[in-house]
C-alpha cells in the first residue's frame, strides 16, 4: 500500500509527466477544405444579376450594394448568413467564393441555371401597359416605348399588342420583379426557377 | 503588479469555467459546444470547464434567439455569476434572431440589449474549433489583471 503511494508521488514529480500535464496542448483543428466558410470576393467583375440575393434563403444576409468607385458588389452580413454556399454556385461570374466549391463545381461540372417564367392574368389585366413602360429590360431596348402602345418595337420582352399584354422575348427577363411591382391590379407575375444541372460529358 | 495578481492570471489562464444557456435555439449550437467536449476537440486541455451552475462559472455561452419567457429570467441569471464575468453568444440566432426572426414569432433578438455581450461567434452553427478559440482570445482580455483594473 505504502509502496504504491510513493511510488504514484515519484510519478507525478518526474518533471516529463508534469509538463505533459500541465502544458499539453493541440493545436485547433483547421476547418477542412471542402468547408464553406463566409464567401469572400475573388475579384470578378460583378454584373449585377442578384441570383445571389435571390436564392439566399436567409433573410437579411447578402446585398448587392454599389461600391464608391461605382462598381456592384455583394456584401455578406455575419450574424444573419448561414454559409450555405448557394450564392457561391448561383453567381454566373464567380463574384464569390468559399473554400473549394468554386473548383469543386468545375470539377464535377455542376451549376445552377436561372429562368424567369411571365404570367399574366387577362381576367385582371387592364391593358394600361405600365409593366412595360417600367420595365428597365425594355427601356435599353426601346427607350421610345409608351403606356399607349405608340412604339411597334418586336424586340421588347412585353408590350400591349392588338388589345392584349403579348410577352414577346420572355427569355430575355432578369427577374427584377418590376413590373410586379407597378402592375395595380396584381395581373402580372414573375417566377424565378432555379434548376440544377450537371453535364453528362 | 502585486504577486498575488501574477498568481492569479496564471491561474486564470488555466480555469476558464464556462456554463451555457439555451434561450429558444434549434440545439444545434448546442451540440457544437458538446462537440467540444469530445476528444476530436477536447475543450478540458485548453483549461476550460464547463459546468450547469452559473454560480460557479465565468464565461456565459448564450444560444438561442432569446424568447418572450427569457426576457427577465436571463438577466437574472446574469447577475448570479460572481465577477470577473463575460457572456458569449452563439450562432446567428442571438445577433438577428435567424429563421426564427419572422413575423408573428415571440422571439425577442438581439440578446446584447437584454446583458452586456463580450464578444459573438456568428454562424449557423459555429464550428467547435471557433468556440474554442474565441473562448481562449477573450478570456486573457477579461480575466487579466481584473482586481487591478478594478480598482
Amino acid at each position: 500500500m505504502s509502496s504504491s503511494i510513493i511510488y504514484y508521488i515519484r510519478e507525478f514529480c518526474r518533471p516529463e509527466w508534469l509538463k505533459k500535464f500541465f502544458f499539453a496542448k493541440t493545436p485547433l483543428l483547421e476547418a477542412p477544405a471542402h468547408f464553406r466558410d463566409y464567401p469572400q470576393l475573388t475579384g470578378n467583375e460583378c454584373t449585377h444579376e442578384l441570383r445571389c440575393m435571390m436564392i439566399c434563403p436567409s433573410p437579411g444576409a447578402i446585398e448587392v450594394l454599389k461600391m464608391d468607385d461605382g462598381t456592384w458588389a455583394p456584401v455578406i452580413y455575419k450574424g444573419h448568413c448561414i454559409r450555405c454556399g448557394l450564392c457561391v454556385e448561383a453567381c454566373p461570374d464567380n463574384v464569390l467564393r468559399s473554400g473549394d466549391l468554386l473548383e469543386r463545381n468545375k470539377y464535377e461540372k455542376t451549376y445552377f441555371l436561372a429562368s424567369y417564367f411571365l404570367h399574366v392574368d387577362d381576367a385582371k389585366c387592364m391593358k394600361c401597359g405600365n409593366c412595360a413602360v417600367a420595365c428597365p429590360i425594355n427601356k435599353e431596348i426601346d427607350p421610345r416605348l409608351g403606356s399607349s402602345a405608340a412604339s411597334s418595337n418586336d424586340d421588347v420582352i412585353m408590350r400591349v399588342k392588338d388589345g392584349r399584354l403579348t410577352f414577346l422575348h420572355p427569355e430575355k427577363c432578369t427577374g427584377c420583379k418590376t413590373c410586379e411591382k407597378t402592375c395595380p391590379n396584381g395581373a402580372i407575375t414573375v417566377a424565378r426557377v432555379v434548376e440544377g444541372v450537371q453535364d453528362e460529358d | 503588479m502585486s504577486i498575488i495578481q501574477k498568481l492569479k492570471n496564471k491561474v486564470r489562464s488555466r480555469s476558464i469555467h464556462v456554463s451555457y444557456v439555451n434561450v429558444g435555439s434549434c440545439n444545434g449550437c448546442d451540440i457544437e459546444i458538446l462537440a467540444c467536449l469530445s476528444p476530436r476537440y477536447d475543450l478540458e486541455q485548453y483549461g476550460i470547464y464547463v459546468h450547469n451552475n452559473p454560480r460557479e462559472a465565468d464565461i456565459l455561452l448564450i444560444t438561442g434567439a432569446l424568447c418572450e419567457q427569457w426576457d427577465d429570467k436571463l438577466v437574472s441569471l446574469w447577475e448570479k455569476i460572481p465577477e470577473p464575468k463575460a457572456a458569449i453568444t452563439i450562432g446567428n440566432c442571438p445577433v438577428s434572431g435567424c429563421v426564427f426572426n419572422r413575423r408573428g414569432s415571440y422571439v425577442n433578438p438581439p440578446v446584447s440589449k437584454h446583458i452586456p455581450v463580450a464578444a459573438s461567434i456568428p454562424g449557423c452553427p459555429p464550428r467547435p474549433s471557433e468556440i474554442v478559440s474565441t473562448i481562449l482570445s477573450l478570456a486573457p482580455e477579461v480575466f487579466k489583471d481584473f482586481e487591478e483594473k478594478k480598482r
